[in-house]
């Protein structure tokens, strides 16, 4: 498995981490799925990318995992929900909105 | 139909507060001036848990790393600072400085192109009960009014806003005048459009602005 694959597996994972934590708030749970379902494969696709990665990527998707680790409140779980797929992909140098946003 | 000054109970008092400070305009000001990459950083940095300016910048290497020009690294840096100023105001104070940051730039921008952008704007119709809530952002023009509410995430989509902008449309259209009614969310349109499509509320009027495309507001009627 190369860096970036990597990388993407990992910031998958928190991803999903995430969405479970999100979806304890039980009159969100439709926007949360809904939401992972769109955004979870965005973030795997990013590893298809053939383009290097960019500098500091490995850093950056650290962070953000971090950031998104630290989060207890389900309520700002939501919030993160769709940032953390744009941190990533900046990170990444990729797009998670099936087209450009940048 | 004619516009009308919010009456101001005792949370209107303390929320004028914080659209007053000037953390808000300066803020908005730098995310009217932003990139896409730019508005991203900020939001996470004012939805963030950790507030050490070190980590943001970590987080984003094409704003921050040896790639960006200088003076699009001290914009960024000028924009982060300013978020972690909102982030360090604690959870009840950011959320609403986070609103208040989002209708600042929505009226900086509407500004671009009108000169008679208002905030906190009731819209009276004739024979039609006020509504409760002001509109955030309005552009009072005789000919082609426009009404704006505000969100910081999609979330905050729901069956009243969407109502409320949706009647005001239609009130409008009885007195035949075209009005612009429009969400401006500070989020992924992809968010606002998933949120929208498990709403059953009347949208096919009502514009959406999202952060990617928010710059139109100051060129062009959403």
């Amino acid at each position: 498995m190369n860096d970036r694959a990597e990388l993407v597996e990992d910031a998958a994972a928190a991803y999903r981490a995430l969405a479970d934590l999100a979806e304890t708030i039980e009159d969100e749970w439709q926007y949360v799925t809904d939401l992972t379902d769109a955004y979870l494969p965005a973030i795997e696709a990013l590893a298809g990318i053939v383009a290097p990665l960019p500098a500091g990527a490995g850093d950056a998707v650290d962070e953000a995992i971090a950031e998104i680790g630290l989060i207890t409140d389900p309520h700002r779980a939501i919030d993160w929900l769709s940032t953390y797929p744009h941190v990533v992909a900046l990170a990444l140098g990729g797009d998670v909105d099936g087209g450009s946003d940048r | 139909m004619r516009f009308q000054d919010a009456a101001r109970d005792a949370r209107a008092v303390v929320y004028a507060g914080i659209q007053a400070d000037p953390l808000v305009a300066r803020l908005a000001a730098l995310l009217a001036a932003a990139t896409p990459a730019e508005r991203w950083m900020a939001r996470a940095a004012m939805n963030g848990e950790r507030t050490d300016a070190e980590i943001w910048r970590r987080m984003f290497p094409a704003l921050f790393g040896e790639g960006p020009s200088a003076e699009l690294r001290d914009h960024a840096e000028r924009l982060l600072a300013a978020s972690l100023d909102v982030a360090n105001r604690g959870e009840q104070a950011r959320s609403s400085y986070r609103g208040a940051v989002v209708e600042e730039l929505t009226a900086q921008l509407l500004a671009r192109r009108s000169g008679v952008v208002k905030r906190e704007r009731r819209v009276l119709f004739d024979g039609v009960p006020a509504e409760i809530h002001p509109y955030d952002v309005t552009v009072e023009s005789t000919t082609r009014p426009e009404v704006y509410d505000c969100k910081w995430g999609a979330r905050g989509i729901n069956a009243d806003v969407l109502n409320q902008l949706d009647d005001a449309r239609a009130h409008a259209a009885d007195e035949e005048i075209e009005i612009t009614v429009a969400l401006v969310v500070f989020d992924a349109r992809r968010s606002a459009e998933i949120r929208l499509d498990r709403s059953s509320a009347p949208r096919d009027g009502t514009r959406l602005v999202a952060l990617e495309n928010i710059d139109e507001l100051g060129v062009t009627r959403p």
